[in-house]
């Protein structure tokens, strides 16, 4: 059983590390796990995105073209890969900056003012986690649980202060929505 | 982070790389940024530093290959990391570097080419990597790691064989494994140190003076030279070659493919038994010395083969020769970027199943030039 | 008895074993015991390998010595050195060189090329060597032509010199302009000493010698890179008498190629 999440959104929101969060949080909890960022002059391009595939076994393709999640965090993003998830795949988006359209009928739409709660935390720097939140309050095979410790490895001993904004990031991202989709 | 323990770590390929090399010992790293492998280049330049070891930014690939070859000439360890088609400038190099048989590491992390190309990965080195661009009779070691934890671990031997074998070896990666990040750990460095007392120039002290050269004005010294090499790569032929084998028993067709294309093969294979199809994995590990024996084994037992990779028919030619003809060899290829998806590995498994023609898929779409049927 | 009174480490003071006689010429202890010359008549290298033999053996550092040397008639260093070599594709010395010494900083690493090798081919290298201060020494031998290969046009080759590439004399509009390579390699920061001598006299001579210990000491003083370029002659592609060439290097060469120190940070 494999699964892929595409992250997506502007330079400096955050992107990469939230899905090296993500991976990470697999990692802990045991899974195969591969993180793919896009490279090169596609960075120069204004958005940015990594893939994140998790599987019971070794993972196959680390890149894909279609995705079981995409996790967008602006709108440029969402037009882009709202077209790439796959029938019945489910896409998240951060409603703060993305209008709430459904152009397709065989996909599910999350949306979740993410910019708007990080902001209510004091700084939209931690968007990309309360992303994460979100995505986790949606996708059970994403542990709230295994994000947290996910999130205490990447930030390491260095930025151990932050831990606890990114904790209240991560939760009230996964309170966003009452109920799941 | 990485270190030398036995703890998991997610790790980009380059990175695993790079750190696999200070655990190995490399002593200095020279080298010249090139897209997708420049990472190797900035993780050590720190990190060397803190080591007290040296790192330089060399003024070309040029440079930095002719210092690695400086650096091992006095018996420590070195490489240089680059990527297709700034490792074509390093080929006058490694064919000095193996008729001097000097222990160079090289890493190349393909991109596409031919030319300047760009920045998608691709298998197109393949025949840079084994059949090589510098001039006479040499071989290289390769080895093509197809998971970042094989990035550490490939990393590790090719320091050892390098010396062990002086002879120079090259990691061929590929931009998706560079760039991509996947638990790994690292360990020690398992192998012991290979004693180079013997030949390493360290200053003419209570010795003869030591000369490495490969300019030969001896015409009979130098058949034997080449005889000589010959003879070292039997025997690294025999004692080095690796390679791994999925399924392969009950199989009636083998998939086979290099580097981090192994793993759709192997995703493709376990789709293709779930619908009954008995289908079986190849994988050599060592492109040079290549398993030709152990694909001729398969071929010895009927098994035809489907040759997967990113470019358009290098390796298949080393398959082809090494089944004599005995089987089918069919090829599915795309030449560059999209990795070949598991799912368009097994729709042409199941075609050529059918049909035994070969494949080149075309980006975005199961679009299919057939080839004659590729009977070897 | 006499021996002892002569300074050590000067080969002058070997024995003869005659009684009553010293010997006061010999070949150099870094110069391997038994060997000719395959040099063609006349030729400079001779004397210039000789002059960096002696200044070896007076700094007492052959031991410690690992050159690396690359493609031209410089190559043949190998078969007159009794010190370790490590061989560099053509142009490739100062960059093997930099590794050699990276990975043994408390070798002396040398370079040994000519001119083609040294400022056409290989000026990247020897450039970026110098510009990175690498602690290494290296001596170009300038003759004006590509020697091995049969005397073609080369980044030193002077206006109006004939060459088999060059054969109605180098002019500006078809070939450019020589390259003054002492001059440019006194500009990069990290050189310690840049010299320009030459081989066609003795008081030259003398003063070359001095050149090539100098620039073995600011490595051995670890002051920055040591270069020198010495004018030699090449009877053969210039078709010249030995006598001949060194009025070319005398009356021509030094006119367009100056002597003198262009740089000295110890001085």
């Amino acid at each position: 059983m494999e699964t892929n999440f595409i992250l997506a959104g502007f330079g400096g929101q955050g992107i990469l590390l939230a899905g090296t969060v993500l991976a990470n949080a697999f990692m802990l909890e045991g899974k195969n796990v591969t993180w793919y960022p896009c490279y090169g002059a596609e960075m120069r391009g204004g958005t940015v995105n990594c893939e994140v595939v998790v599987s019971d076994t070794e993972v196959s393709s680390v890149h894909k073209q279609d995705t079981d999640y995409a996790l967008v965090l602006n709108q440029q993003s969402f037009d882009r890969f709202v077209q790439r998830v796959k029938k019945g795949g489910t896409i998240i988006a951060n409603s703060t900056l993305v209008a709430e359209s459904k152009p397709r009928n065989d996909i599910n739409y999350v949306f979740a003012p993410m910019g708007d709660i990080a902001n209510s935390l004091g700084t939209s720097k931690v968007t990309n986690v309360v992303s994460l939140g979100v995505l986790s309050s949606v996708c059970n095979i994403v542990s709230k649980e295994y994000l947290a410790k996910g999130v205490e490895k990447v930030l390491g001993e260095k930025k151990k202060d932050l831990l606890p904004l990114n904790e209240k990031a991560l939760a009230n991202g996964f309170d966003a929505l009452l109920t799941k989709v | 982070m990485a270190d030398k323990s036995n703890e998991k770590v997610l790790i980009k390929g380059n990175y695993a790389i790079a750190q696999a090399a200070i655990n190995a010992g490399c002593q200095c790293y020279f080298g010249y940024p090139i897209t997708p492998q420049t990472e190797i280049g900035e993780y050590l330049s720190g990190k060397m530093q803190e080591l007290g070891r040296a790192y330089v930014c060399a003024e070309s690939e040029l440079g930095a290959i002719n210092m690695v070859m400086g650096a091992v000439s006095t018996g420590v360890k070195a490489m240089t990391s680059s990527s297709s088609c700034a490792v074509s400038l390093m080929q006058e190099a490694l064919s000095y570097a193996s008729s001097d048989e000097l222990p160079v590491v090289l890493v190349n992390v393909m991109r596409t080419g031919p030319g300047l190309g760009y920045i998608y990965p691709a298998q197109g080195d393949y025949n840079q990597a084994v059949y090589g661009g510098g001039n006479g009779d040499y071989k290289l070691i390769v080895l093509a790691p197809s998971t970042v934890q094989e990035c550490v671990d490939l990393t590790y031997r090719a320091f050892y064989l390098a010396q062990k074998y002086r002879n120079p070896t090259m990691i061929l990666a590929d931009g998706l494994l560079g760039q991509m990040m996947e638990p790994a750990s690292f360990g020690e460095y398992p192998y012991p140190e290979v004693d180079v007392s013997s030949w390493a120039l360290t200053g003419a002290k209570g010795r003869d003076a030591r000369k490495i050269y490969s300019v030969a004005t001896d015409e009979k010294k130098q058949i034997q030279h080449i005889y000589d090499l010959h003879k070292k790569f039997e025997v690294i032929a025999e004692n080095e070659t690796t390679y791994e084998e999925f399924n392969t028993e009950d199989a009636d067709i083998v998939l086979v493919a290099f580097g981090s294309m192994t793993r759709n093969i192997k995703a493709a294979m376990n789709v293709l038994r779930a619908k009954g199809k008995k289908v079986g994995c190849f994988r050599p590990v060592t492109l040079s010395p290549f398993p030709y024996k152990a694909l001729k084994s398969l071929a010895d037992k009927g098994k035809d083969l489907v040759v997967v990779e990113m470019n358009m028919g290098q390796m298949l030619k080393d398959v082809k020769y090494a089944v004599e003809g005995k089987v089918n060899v069919s090829f599915v290829s795309r030449p560059c970027g999209e990795w070949l998806s598991v799912e368009e590995i097994v729709d042409a498994v199941e075609d050529i199943m059918v049909s035994n023609t070969s494949k080149s898929i075309q980006p975005g779409s199961v679009k299919e030039v057939s080839y004659a049927a590729a009977r070897a | 008895m006499q021996q002892q009174e002569l300074k050590e480490g000067v080969n002058i003071g070997v024995n003869a074993g005659e009684k009553g006689m010293v010997q006061v010429f010999s070949i150099p202890k870094s110069m391997k015991e038994n060997f000719r010359y395959t040099f063609c008549p006349g030729c400079d290298h001779g004397i210039a390998i000789r002059l960096v033999a002696e200044v070896i053996d007076e700094l007492g550092i052959r031991e410690d010595i690992i050159s690396s040397t690359s493609v031209g008639c410089a190559v043949f260093l190998y078969d007159f050195l009794e010190v370790d070599c490590v061989e560099a594709p053509h142009g490739r010395a100062l960059a093997s060189a930099t590794g050699v010494k990276r990975a043994r900083p408390d070798k002396v690493v040398f370079t040994y090329s000519g001119d083609g090798d040294f400022a056409s081919i290989g000026l990247a290298e020897s450039m970026h060597t110098a510009l990175r201060g690498e602690k290494v020494t290296s001596f170009c031998i300038n003759n004006t032509t590509y020697g091995m290969t049969g005397g073609q046009l080369g980044p030193t080759t002077m206006m109006g010199q004939v060459t088999t590439t060059s054969p109605t004399g180098r002019n500006k509009e078809y070939f450019g302009y020589p390259i003054k390579v002492a001059e440019h390699i006194a500009l990069c920061d990290g050189t310690a000493y840049s010299a320009r001598v030459a081989l066609d006299s003795v008081p030259h001579i003398n003063e070359a010698k001095k050149a090539i210990k100098k620039a073995f000491q600011v490595q051995l003083d670890g002051l920055g890179f040591g270069f020198v370029e010495i004018l030699s002659s090449c009877p053969t592609n210039w078709h010249m008498t030995p006598e001949e060439a060194h009025e070319r290097v005398r009356n021509e060469m030094i006119k367009v190629f100056p002597l003198g120190v262009f740089k000295d940070v110890s001085a």
